[in-house]
């Protein structure tokens, strides 16, 4: 009788990316080969993940590509530190070799869009994602959006806590919030007490009278009330 | 092509290589990389007719041509890429390709069984030119080459 099979994962590069992908995949119970051109980099890596394959060759390279299995991956992370590297593997697993499901690491993040045109299911960029979190923490504003409630002057606003001066602190403690009223506290999925005191990452949903700039710039930006 | 009288905009990773095109060069040189939309913007990519990638790295050419294509919509984009297998890949794909390899491999095979008239022809033929004699001075290029591939 057949055993159900873990996905086939292949990553294609061994660099840092490369090397900590593989690990967390494993761990997580995937089968994982990973490709890595340079034959001194490649017995490196092998000593360090053991069970997992280390596939020594060029990603791009079609002939080597075919003798790694990639025809029956459900999955292609291509994240070398080129991006034209990582666009051609990602292109090859799906026009060739029929990989339902392409990443690729992108370092200029103008390139996201691009590999997204050019047929790159997921594109990331790690400029992105910490340019991200530098805007949120230098503004201690947290990720804020608002929905506006038609014929009123009421909108649905989520904020994304942000880490500062809000952690730690019930809803009803800082100012802002004291005055609207707090629909839902969401944290790791799932709705909370509203009354527990604020994590990092918590989504409050409030219902507001006021635009939701006026919740963040003024009253949320300051320190917290005591209760 | 530019002494021709054809508007020629080329691309290059080290400046260095702009020394090669000599100093009676009517175009325009940019240094940056022809993967980089910044720099292809600032070569004025928008405007241009043509597009040639003839960088070392194939993948940096194939790059190169599916954005002139797709995203500046330039009306006829060339690329060359070493690697046959891929560059049939990209041809199946759409791109006007062409593989040094599989060209100096069959004016080998024609002048080694044929002889150099032969041979003479069938260069003309793949290259789309007259016969040149050997020596000829290198082919011009246009809008997206980087003369070398350590961008």
């Amino acid at each position: 009788m057949a055993e159900a099979r873990a996905p086939y994962i292949l990553v294609i590069g061994g660099g840092k990316v490369g090397y900590y992908l593989t690990k967390h995949l494993l761990e997580a119970g995937y089968e994982v080969a990973l490709v890595e051109k340079d034959r001194a980099r490649a017995a490196a890596l092998g000593s360090h993940l053991g069970r997992c394959a280390i596939l020594v060759g060029d990603g791009d390279e079609m002939a080597f590509l075919a003798s790694t299995g990639i025809e029956r991956a459900s999955v292609v992370a291509a994240v070398t530190g080129d991006d034209e590297d990582n666009l051609v593997a990602c292109q090859l697993a799906r026009r060739t070799f029929e990989v339902p499901r392409t990443l690729a690491r992108v370092n200029n993040p103008r390139n996201v869009r691009l590999f997204h045109q050019l047929g790159v299911d997921v594109a990331v960029s790690a400029t992105d994602v910490i340019l991200g979190v530098i805007d949120s923490e230098l503004a201690h504003q947290g990720d804020v959006r608002e929905l506006p409630l038609d014929g009123t002057e009421a909108s649905l606003v989520r904020i994304t806590v942000p880490v500062g001066p809000l952690v730690g602190h019930r809803t009803d403690e800082v100012a802002s919030l004291a005055q609207e009223r707090i629909l839902l506290v969401v944290r790791g999925g799932a709705p909370i007490e509203a009354t527990s005191p604020l994590e990092a990452g918590d989504q409050v949903v409030v219902f507001s009278r006021r635009p939701a700039a006026d919740l963040i710039h003024t009253d949320l930006v300051a320190a917290p009330v005591g209760g | 092509m530019a002494a021709d009288g054809h508007d020629v905009t080329v691309i290059d990773s080290l400046e260095s290589a702009f020394d090669r095109l000599g100093q009676d060069f009517p175009g325009t040189m940019v240094v940056g990389s022809g993967v980089d939309q910044d720099v292809l913007e600032r070569a004025g990519i928008d405007r241009a007719d043509c597009f040639l990638s003839v960088t070392n790295g194939d993948n940096r050419n194939i790059m190169a041509a599916q954005i002139a294509r797709e995203i500046f919509h330039v009306g006829k984009v060339m690329t060359r890429i070493y690697d046959p297998i891929r560059e049939r890949v990209y041809r199946e794909l759409g791109l006007y390709t062409y593989c040094p390899t599989l060209v100096g491999a069959g004016i080998a095979r024609t002048y080694f069984d044929e002889g150099a008239g032969a041979a003479d022809a069938a260069r003309g033929a793949v290259t789309g030119a007259a016969p040149e004699p050997l020596g000829a001075p290198l082919p011009p290029v246009a809008v997206g080459a980087e003369g070398r591939g350590d961008g």
